[in-house]
C-alpha cells in the first residue's frame, strides 16, 4: 500500500532503459535510486521516480535485479539526467549500468577500497575496518589537451569560509574551457546512518544534512515517515511547517542575493544583504530557539505553534520587506554590479532540462517547475502563487528569480497569518509495517528535496534515500562556467548556491 | 548612490547584535580589543584564523561567515579569517572529520606556523555529534589534530563563537 499519488510500475530489467526514455519525454525525472530488498523478497531493486508535468502524480518505474546479475542497460545515454544517479548506485550497491559513459567512481574515494556501503549485509564497523587512509584516490580527471591549455587545481580546502571540494579547471588564458569537479569529500555515510537511528531520531539527522536547508530537509523527511505510516498531520501543524519553510527561503534568498555581491567585490551590497539576513536569523532564533530552525519538526507534527508569535513575525517582516525593497533598488541601480551579472554563467534551457536542473537554477533557465505547485503539499494547495521563471539563464536571472520568490514568500506568510489553523500540534505514529514505503518532498530554497523511505521488519527503515537539490544542480555548474573567465567562477558558483554536505551525504 | 551609502551606513544603526554580544560577554564589547595580556605577547593583539570544514553540514561555516557581517564585525577585535594556513595563528575545525577530509585537515594543520592553537567548533567537531556512528567519520577533530578547546553548539551562534575563541585563547596563553 502506498500513498494515493504514487503509482509503482513494475518493469522487466531488459525493458527498463527503453521505458525510462519513454517516460522522460513528458515527465520530469525526480530521482533514481536502488534499495537492497533481499530480506523482503530476495532481490535488489532500482527505482526511477518520474512526475508528469502539470499533474500531481508520481510514476515510479521499478525493476528487480538478482544478486548474481546486478547489471542492466544504462539509461544515461537516453536520459542524461540519470548520469549521477547511476554512478551513485554503482558505488553504493555495486549495481552496474552497462554502457554508462563515465566509468569513474562518484562518491567513494580511494580510501574506502572495494565496499558497497548501502548493502544491508555490510555494517558500518565493517566499512571502517576496510578503510586505509593512505590509499590514493586515483580519480582520473578529464584531460583537455592543446596549445596554451593549462590546469588550475583548487581545493579541497578553499580560500574562504566554505565547504570542501576539489575543482580542476582547464583554462586557455583567462577563459575556462572545462571544469571537472571532484566532490564527496564530506561524504559521511548519512543514508546508512538513517537505517540505524530509527524513524523518530532520523528527523534530527535530516536537519543536519545541509545547514541552511535544515527545515526543508526535516519537513520532507517527516512527510515521508508520516506517509509511510499512513497518517496525516493536522492543518495547524501543516501551516506551521509551511510558514517556517517560507522563513527559511527568505533568509536563504536574501542572503544569496547579498553573497552574489561578494562575487563581484561589491562590499556595500554584501554588507546590506548580510544585515537583512541577520535580522531574519535573529527572528528564527526568537521563534524556534534555533537560528537554523532546528528542533521544530518531529515525525507526526511540530513541537511549537509559531503562530502564537504572529505579532513578532509581522513586525520583523515589515522591516525586512522595506529593507529588501531598498536593497534591490540599490543593487539594480549599481551598474558596476549588474553589468557583471548579465550574460555571465549562462545555462541554456535545453541543458537545464536534459540534465535535470531544479529550483531557482531551473526557473532562471525558463523551466516552470516548483514542487509547491506541481505536487501541492502542506498548506500549499490552498495558496495561490506562481512559479517565477526567467528565460535567459544567466547569473542576473538567477538573482531575479530569487527576488520574485522573496516577494512571493512574504505574501504566502501574510495569507497564512490571516487564517485560523485548527488541530493538534502532534499526531502519534504507530508501528510501521515492514515493506511499506512512501515519498516525502518539498521545495527548499535551492530546489526540490525528495526522500523515499521503506520500512524494514525491525521497526527501523530498510532504506532512506535522500535526494537534495544540490545533487541535481552540481553537474550543471560545468556547463554554466564553460567559456567564462576564471575570476567569474566564484560569482557563478554563488548564483547556484550549491551545498556540498547536502550533495555528499 | 553616495547618498544611499551615507544614509544607510552612517545614519542607520544595526537593529540587533550588540545586545546579543553583550549578553554573552557580560559587558561592553570594547574590552575585547585589548585581549588577554599573555596572549598579546604571543599574537600581538591580532588573531588570524584558518577555518577548515572537515565534513560539517555548513551551519557552522555560515555562523563563522556571519562574524564578518556589519553586526558582529569581528575584525574590530583584531580577529580575521584568512585564506592561507601560512598566515594563520588559529585553526578552527568544524564537522565530524569525514574520511575524505582527514588528510586535508592534517596537511592544513601542518602548514600553520608555530605557535598555533586548534579549536574544534560545534558538536560534530567535538565528538562526531549526530554523525557519531556513521561509517564515513572519525568522531571529532581530536582524532586527527591536537585540540586546545571546544566550542559547543549545533551550530554555536556567532556571539558564542566569539566568546569561546577569546576564552580558549586566554586559557591557552596560561
Amino acid at each position: 500500500m502506498s500513498p494515493e499519488n504514487e503509482k509503482y510500475i513494475e518493469v522487466s530489467a531488459p525493458d527498463f532503459s527503453r521505458k525510462c526514455a519513454e517516460y522522460s519525454r513528458r515527465h520530469f525525472l525526480r530521482m533514481m535510486f536502488a534499495a537492497d530488498e533481499r530480506e523482503l523478497d530476495g532481490h535488489f531493486r532500482v527505482y526511477a521516480v518520474f512526475s508528469p508535468a502539470g499533474c500531481d502524480r508520481f510514476d515510479i518505474l521499478t525493476m528487480k535485479l538478482k544478486e548474481d546479475n546486478l547489471s542492466y542497460e544504462s539509461i544515461t545515454p537516453l536520459v542524461p539526467a540519470a548520469h549521477w544517479y547511476e554512478r551513485e548506485m554503482r558505488d553504493m550497491f555495486g549495481i552496474i549500468p552497462s554502457g554508462h559513459p563515465d566509468a569513474r567512481p562518484l562518491i567513494m574515494h580511494g580510501m574506502y577500497g572495494d565496499v558497497y556501503p548501502l548493502r544491508r549485509d555490510v555494517t558500518a564497523a565493517g566499512i571502517k575496518n576496510a578503510v586505509d587512509l593512505s590509499r590514493e584516490d586515483g580519480y582520473s580527471f578529464m584531460n583537455v589537451k592543446g596549445e596554451g591549455v593549462y590546469e588550475i587545481p583548487v581545493g579541497p580546502v578553499h580560500a574562504g569560509i566554505i565547504e570542501p571540494g576539489h575543482f580542476r579547471f582547464s583554462a586557455v588564458g583567462e577563459t575556462i574551457y572545462h571544469l571537472d569537479p571532484r566532490l564527496f569529500f564530506t561524504h559521511k555515510g548519512t543514508e546508512k546512518l538513517f537505517e540505524s537511528v530509527g524513524f523518530e531520531k532520523g528527523a534530527q539527522l535530516a536537519e543536519r544534512i545541509s545547514g541552511v536547508s535544515s527545515f526543508s530537509h526535516s519537513s520532507a523527511y517527516c512527510m515521508a515517515v508520516e506517509r509511510t505510516a499512513g497518517i496525516e498531520i493536522s492543518p495547524r501543524a501543516k501551516a506551521v511547517r509551511t510558514l517556517i519553510i517560507e522563513l527559511e527561503r527568505l533568509y536563504n534568498h536574501i542572503g544569496d542575493i547579498g553573497n552574489m555581491c561578494a562575487g563581484t567585490g561589491f562590499a556595500v551590497g554584501y554588507a546590506k544583504g548580510a544585515i537583512l539576513k541577520e535580522e531574519l536569523m535573529a527572528l528564527n532564533e526568537r521563534l524556534t530557539g534555533s537560528r537554523y530552525l532546528r528542533g521544530i519538526n518531529v515525525t507526526g507534527g511540530v513541537t511549537r505553534d509559531v503562530f502564537e508569535d504572529a505579532d513578532e513575525i509581522i513586525s520583523v517582516l515589515d522591516g525586512v520587506k522595506r529593507g529588501f525593497k531598498d536593497f534591490m533598488e540599490f543593487l539594480l541601480d549599481s551598474v558596476s554590479h549588474t553589468e557583471r551579472l548579465e550574460g555571465t554563467g549562462l545555462l541554456s534551457r535545453e541543458i537545464a532540462l536534459r540534465m535535470g536542473a531544479t529550483g531557482p537554477a531551473a526557473r532562471a533557465s525558463g523551466i516552470s517547475d516548483d514542487i509547491r505547485r506541481a505536487h501541492p503539499h502542506l498548506s500549499y494547495g490552498s495558496l495561490i502563487f506562481e512559479a517565477h521563471t526567467y528565460l535567459k539563464g544567466d547569473v542576473y536571472s538567477r538573482m531575479m528569480v530569487r527576488r520574485d520568490e522573496v516577494e512571493c514568500s512574504f505574501s504566502i506568510i501574510d495569507s497564512l497569518m490571516e487564517r485560523r489553523h485548527e488541530g493538534e500540534l502532534g499526531t502519534s505514529i504507530n508501528e510501521i509495517m515492514a515493506g511499506r514505503s512512501a515519498l516525502g518532498y518539498t521545495e527548499g530554497p535551492r530546489g526540490s528535496i525528495f526522500y523515499w523511505i521503506k520500512a524494514a521488519g525491525d521497526g527501523k527503515p530498510l532504506r532512506v534515500k535522500v535526494r537534495s537539490a544540490s545533487f541535481c544542480n552540481w553537474p550543471l555548474l560545468s556547463y554554466a562556467i564553460h567559456g567564462n573567465i576564471v575570476p567569474d567562477f566564484p560569482l557563478v558558483n554563488k548564483s547556484f548556491n550549491l551545498s556540498y554536505s547536502g550533495c555528499d551525504l | 548612490m553616495f547618498r544611499h551609502i551615507f544614509l544607510n551606513f552612517f545614519c542607520k544603526k544595526p537593529a540587533i547584535g550588540m545586545d546579543a554580544i553583550r549578553a554573552v560577554t557580560g559587558g561592553a564589547t570594547g574590552e575585547w580589543a585589548g585581549g588577554p595580556a599573555r596572549l598579546d605577547a604571543a599574537f600581538r593583539r591580532s588573531i588570524r584564523i584558518r577555518q577548515v570544514d572537515a565534513g560539517s553540514c555548513n551551519a557552522c561555516e555560515w555562523e563563522c561567515t556571519a562574524l564578518g557581517n556589519p553586526i558582529y564585525d569581528v575584525s574590530r577585535f583584531g580577529i580575521d579569517f584568512v585564506a592561507s594556513p601560512r598566515h594563520a595563528d588559529v585553526i578552527l575545525v568544524t564537522g565530524p572529520v569525514s574520511l575524505g577530509m582527514a588528510g586535508a585537515l592534517k596537511k592544513t594543520y601542518l602548514a600553520v606556523p608555530e605557535p598555533k592553537i586548534v579549536i574544534a567548533c560545534g558538536d560534530c567537531a567535538k565528538d562526531g555529534g549526530v554523525y557519531r556512528d556513521a561509517y564515513g567519520v572519525l568522531d571529532g577533530a581530536a582524532s586527527v589534530v591536537p585540540v586546545d578547546g571546544y566550542i559547543p553548539g549545533c551550530p554555536p551562534s556567532p556571539a558564542a563563537i566569539m566568546k569561546c575563541i577569546m576564552d580558549i585563547l586566554e586559557s591557552a596563553a596560561k
